[in-house]
């Protein structure tokens, strides 16, 4: 029991919360797969499943810190292996015009990313994971956009 | 030089010809020293039209308006309307032409050029002055305006009280234009373009944070920047939800949770929320003509905000707005060399 806890927080006690957007066809099923393949990785993230990372609307982003999320990763298909043929290219475009909204605004830098995952590449979103996870507990908790609510 | 004499007498016959339904132009203000933007549609009111460098204000907006309008009183009057654009507002229609907000047949754009300078900023211009009143401003010279106060009229070099954009001004001659009044000044080349964003990005995170955080804790919320913007036309705003039907039966625990984006309040979270959407959707559609930054009761430097994605949009994916009504938009396209290595 004490091990479990050991492992579930670090020395400040701080575990960020990060919301994943995930798109349907590669980087859900990739997620899936790190599940089945028994990968272990950290449980911070909370999965939403959008239908493909074009659909990403910036809106979500910009709510989710304005929610309280500390962290949060956009994620689809490898360019050219979009279920939509090119919803990620709008996605790569949209994102990159996000984030360098975000850097420009003074949200620290590494609390908004973007990856490629593939169906096949369970093991690649667990070490999206493991990386993302030890960058935030770096900075620590997001405070600058977290609206106060009671 | 502009003869605004010509500009009178081609708005006097296009309404005396009727062929436009209303010509939507500057006339002097009875207040204050900046024009103010009128909508004539009597051929005898046509005199009243100016240009001069207090002709500040966007007109493209009053296109957007003037589409509300006639579907509100379900108007039959096809006939077009002219506006008097400038260099920025002619890039406005052309964005608006592009998002086919109306069509290209809708609208006859009477393109006045700034020329050699632009207009004036009202502020610069009474710090100039210092305890003198400008009463009036006019083009003099290719760099100059002569500024009338009640102390007689002088010369002031125009880039000493010009406003910020246009120092910037990549194009000062319309692009799109039915009629075009003034000559083609190509280059000018006051200033370098997004100094300012350059200046901001060099600052450190926790410095950048600290200025927005002071700029976002003063908004108001009053969405003048929203109400001057030609590009803000959607029916329904994110921040205000319109299509929430709140019935006599709608219980208390419905309206609690219903979806808000953004909350109302103008708390710094909320307004920082506001702030960066308005800044999103104008990602490749801001043409920079300020008014927002002009309008804002508190100062917000809103331009600052809106420049940093034109920046990256002209840099990174070599799209300037309001170049070509035929061109897709910036997030409507995509290249396969757009910069990638960001995404892990």
């Amino acid at each position: 029991m004490a091990k479990v806890e050991q492992t579930a927080k670090d020395e400040t006690g701080f575990e960020p919360k990060i919301v994943a957007f995930l798109c349907k066809w590669c980087s859900s099923a990739g997620s899936d797969l790190a599940g089945v393949s028994r990968l272990q990785y950290p449980s911070n993230a909370v999965p939403i499943t959008i239908m493909c990372s074009g659909s990403m609307s910036p809106m979500f982003v910009l709510s989710a810190f304005n929610k309280g999320a500390d962290g949060v990763l956009v994620s689809g298909c490898h360019p050219g292996d979009c279920h939509y043929l090119k919803g990620n290219f709008y996605a790569r475009r949209k994102i990159y015009l996000v984030q360098k909204l975000l850097q420009f605004i003074g949200l620290e830098n590494d609390r908004f990313r973007m990856s490629w995952v593939s169906a096949a590449e369970g093991a690649k979103f667990a070490q999206v994971m493991h990386d993302f996870v030890a960058d935030i507990k770096k900075i620590g908790p997001q405070t600058r956009l977290k609206a106060k609510r009671p | 030089m502009i003869d605004v004499a010509q500009l009178k007498a081609h708005a006097k016959g296009l309404l005396e010809k009727g062929t436009v339904r209303t010509v939507f132009g500057y006339r002097k203000s009875t207040a204050g020293l900046l024009a103010e933007p009128a909508g004539i549609t009597e051929a005898a009111q046509a005199d009243d039209l100016i240009f001069d460098p207090s002709c500040v204000q966007n007109l493209a907006l009053y296109l957007v308006n003037d589409k509300k309008h006639q579907a509100e009183k379900r108007s039959d009057d096809k006939r077009p309307v002219a506006v008097v654009a400038k260099g920025c507002d002619s890039r406005a229609i052309t964005v608006l032409l592009q998002e086919n907000h109306f069509p290209r047949e809708s609208v006859h754009v009477i393109g006045v050029s700034c020329e050699g300078t632009g207009v004036v900023d009202a502020s610069k211009l009474a710090r100039k002055l210092g305890n003198k009143k400008a009463l009036a401003v006019a083009f003099d010279g290719a760099d100059a305006f002569a500024v009338t106060t009640n102390e007689g009229t002088q010369s002031i070099a125009a880039a000493e009280v010009m406003a910020e954009r246009c120092l910037e001004c990549r194009s000062a001659h319309p692009t799109l234009s039915d009629v075009v009044f003034g000559e083609a000044k190509a280059e000018r080349g006051l200033h370098t373009p997004f100094q300012a964003v350059k200046a901001k990005i060099k600052e450190s995170e926790g410095d950048r944070w600290a200025y927005w955080s002071r700029q976002f804790d003063r908004c108001l919320r009053c969405y003048a920047c929203r109400s001057v913007c030609p590009m803000c036309y959607c029916d329904e705003c994110v921040v205000d939800s319109i299509n929430f039907v709140i019935a006599p039966d709608t219980t208390a625990e419905e309206k609690a949770e219903r979806i808000k984006w953004i909350e109302r309040s103008p708390a710094k979270s909320e307004s920082a929320m506001y702030h960066m959407v308005r800044a999103i959707h104008l990602a490749g559609r801001c043409i920079d003509c300020a008014e927002c930054e002009r309008v804002c009761p508190v100062n917000i430097p809103l331009r600052l905000l809106n420049t940093r994605l034109e920046m990256e949009a002209f840099e990174t994916f070599q799209y300037s707005p309001g170049s070509d009504p035929e061109l897709p938009t910036l997030t409507s396209s995509f290249r396969d060399t757009d910069p990638n290595s960001f995404i892990r």
